[in-house]
């Protein structure tokens, strides 16, 4: 049910308008975490609430084509792989784990803009991560429920009755 | 003003309770959906006016965007799930 496509005008307008939108507002909220409320975690989810926009009006197999659930899991990992690896840089550079003010080395600029970028990039690794796993998580979701009802019909029609069949 | 301001945030706390009340007691599905958007244009409307009193309407407005965006997912959502079920 939820896998199905929203034949709707007003639903897939609006939609394919607002995804670019919320995708930008969801670069901001990451981007300026800084001075507003938001982050890593904040822009992750709303990118993520992107993708759920697109999942439930143009149905489960567009939105699988636009970004699968394999690539899903690869910047899942790949946003722990920033996150860790800035640490891990920093760590090599002479300093404690995530201690960005030894960037200044590698990128040249003054030691607070060092640690500005330097909480900008494990911003940017835990937002795909929270992204990636978020969509992985509904998609999954809505697998499961149409995998279930596949199994026994029978069953759900003779409990159910007349809303489960007109709901097909 | 800003007692004003006060003034029309507690009214609008107020008028959340009635529509409440129609999302529990509501006869049809369709009356809960339209009142849980109501509820959620009333909360952003209210976070708006408190960052106002607060002196920081550019902070809150961000987090009534997003309270806006789900807000519209959510009614997105309920809509297809009950569009699917047609027993509205």
């Amino acid at each position: 049910m939820l896998r199905q496509k929203y034949e709707d005008v007003i639903a897939q307008t609006s939609v394919r308008i607002m995804v670019p939108f919320v995708q930008l507002y969801a670069l901001y909220v990451l981007a300026h975490g800084h001075y507003s409320p938001g982050g890593g975690f904040q822009g992750g989810v709303i990118l993520a609430a992107a993708l759920v926009l697109i999942f439930l009006v143009y149905g489960y197999d567009d939105a699988l084509d636009r970004l699968s659930l394999g690539t899903a899991g690869r910047l899942c990992s790949i946003g722990v792989l920033i996150y860790a690896g800035i640490g891990f840089i920093c760590l090599l550079l002479g300093g404690n784990f995530l201690d960005y003010s030894r960037l200044v080395s590698i990128l040249h600029v003054a030691p607070p803009k060092a640690r500005s970028l330097g909480i900008l990039g494990i911003e940017t690794g835990v937002a795909l991560t929270v992204m990636a796993a978020m969509y992985s998580i509904i998609m999954d979701v809505a697998n499961s429920e149409t995998n279930n009802n596949k199994g026994d019909t029978a069953a759900d029609e003779n409990q159910t009755g007349e809303i489960c069949s007109s709901g097909k | 003003m800003k007692s004003f301001f006060l003034a029309v945030d507690i009214f609008l706390c107020l008028m959340v309770f009635l529509c409440l009340y129609r999302v529990v007691f509501g006869p049809t599905l369709g009356d809960r959906i339209v009142a849980t958007g109501a509820i959620g244009t009333k909360t952003l409307t209210i976070l708006v006016i408190i960052g106002f009193l607060y002196g920081r309407v550019e902070m809150f407005l961000d987090i009534s965007l997003s309270y806006a965006l789900l807000n519209f997912i959510g009614t997105l959502a309920a809509s297809k799930y009950f569009e699917a079920k047609r027993e509205i």
